[in-house]
């Protein structure tokens, strides 16, 4: 295996899981499954359409996204919004998240510090 | 005319589970008339941006999976490696033996060299083909059933005293399934010898009236035998008992027919040209065969029990007893 795809390989690893997040996170306000690809690459959130679609619907079947059709408008567009439960699970993600993030900052400082000693 | 979206879309239905398959229809087609939307909007010509669109979304089998959330794989990490073991044992136990047999039958029937080895080739490749699609079956049914890490669906958490004593000598997952594919593996035999294995049936066709249905049931019991063993954790008087039962309910009509020449295809005995003498000797390693194994099977599982009600080790394999000094 070459360094790219070692790389690749524990990139994804990585970020798994991360698009539950923003993906709660953003449909707190309601949106349907191309508005929220979209706003989840302007992000900065590489997301495939077809890892995204499949999502949508089981984060639904979990009970942490409802949804609804809209028919207003003259396409016909499936609308997410979080729920409580969802919102509630996001919040305990980004807790996490962001413990993670110092720990880890923690461990680099650790390291740098026992270097130059 | 269906078109390329229309194609893409059903492509990705014929794989998702009927009652899902409105909504997913509806959602699908609006999020890919979203996507070709903004493309155009940001200046490509229509059909190149359907295409990209199609493209983008990937492989329709794929994102099927996604929509029934299944798992894409047959056999999974956990049961992988029992599955290996057990077809590395068949096929270096079942399989010489099989051979070994086809030849010995064609040599006694003065067969040519050529028809001997033709022969043992043909059995192998048959039996081979039997025991990796009905082992994998089982294997792939457990899995699709939730049959892998610790077993079977456990009736509590896992604590301390869940680990093995080492005593006991209770079933691995490994012993389980073997004692599940034994008895599919001889039901599958019992009615392939009626059409494959010689130009006549092995067994006498008139057992289909009863008697071979029958021990197809019993082998199916044996199959929720080995379920119930497996849930149930440990050997006891109760397991004798019922073990006993199953043993007895498959053996002792064998030995019967064995006894009454009702066991095997007269048309079959006649066309191996053994003569008497050789029947009478192959109907009395049968009978052998099947009680010794019999009684065997019930008095290791009597001995088994005993054993455990009394507290005592069990010899297991790949244990080893540590001395105390």
């Amino acid at each position: 295996m070459t360094m790219d795809a070692t790389l690749a390989g524990h990139l994804q690893e990585l970020r798994r899981g991360t698009v539950v997040v923003a993906s709660l996170t953003v449909l707190r306000t309601p949106g349907y499954g191309y508005s929220l690809l979209e706003s989840l690459s302007q992000a900065g959130f590489e997301v495939e359409a077809n890892t995204l679609y499949p999502l949508l619907r089981r984060l639904e079947t979990q009970g942490l996204l409802t949804s609804s059709w809209n028919t207003d408008e003259a396409r016909p567009r499936k609308f997410y919004t979080t729920t409580e439960q969802g919102d509630a699970l996001a919040s305990a993600l980004r807790d996490e998240w962001a413990r993670l993030d110092r720990a880890i900052n923690d461990l680099d400082d650790h390291a740098a510090m026992g270097g130059n000693s | 005319m269906t078109t390329l979206i229309d194609r893409y879309v059903f492509t990705v239905l014929r794989r998702v589970p009927e009652r899902q398959r409105p909504d997913i229809e509806r959602e699908l087609r609006a999020s890919i008339a979203d996507a070709v939307d903004s493309r155009v909007d940001g200046g490509e010509p229509e059909a190149a941006a359907i295409e990209a669109t199609l493209v983008e979304l990937g492989d329709p089998d794929k994102l099927a999976d996604g929509y029934a959330d299944r798992p894409q794989y047959l056999i999974g990490p956990d049961m992988f490696p029992v599955w290996r073991r057990l077809m590395t044992l068949f096929f270096t136990t079942v399989l010489p033996i099989v051979a070994v047999v086809a030849v010995v039958v064609k040599v006694l029937d003065g067969a040519t060299f050529g028809t001997v080895i033709g022969a043992a080739i043909s059995a192998a490749i048959t039996t081979a083909a039997h025991l990796a699609f009905w082992t994998t079956g089982i294997f792939a049914l457990l899995e699709r059933t939730g049959v892998n890490r610790g077993g079977l669906p456990m009736r509590h958490t896992w604590a301390l005293a869940d680990l093995p004593r080492y005593e006991a000598g209770f079933q691995t997952l490994g012993q389980f399934a073997a004692n599940l594919v034994w008895p599919v593996l001889l039901i599958v035999a019992l009615v392939l010898q009626q059409f494959t294995f010689f130009d006549v049936p092995v067994l006498d066709p008139a057992g289909w009236s009863f008697w071979w249905p029958y021990l197809i049931a019993v082998l199916l019991l044996e199959c929720a035998y080995a379920v119930w063993l497996f849930r149930r954790g440990a050997w006891s008087h109760t397991v004798t008992a019922v073990n006993a039962v199953l043993a007895v309910l498959s053996a002792a009509p064998m030995i019967w027919l064995l006894s009454t020449e009702q066991f095997f295809n007269p048309a079959f005995l006649g066309s191996l040209g053994w003569g008497t003498d050789p029947l009478n000797w192959l109907t009395w390693t049968v009978i052998a065969s099947v009680a010794l194994t019999a009684i065997f099977d019930v008095a290791d599982t009597a001995i088994r029990a005993e054993r455990t009600r009394r507290g005592l080790p069990h010899p297991s394999p790949g244990h080893h007893t540590v001395g105390v000094h």
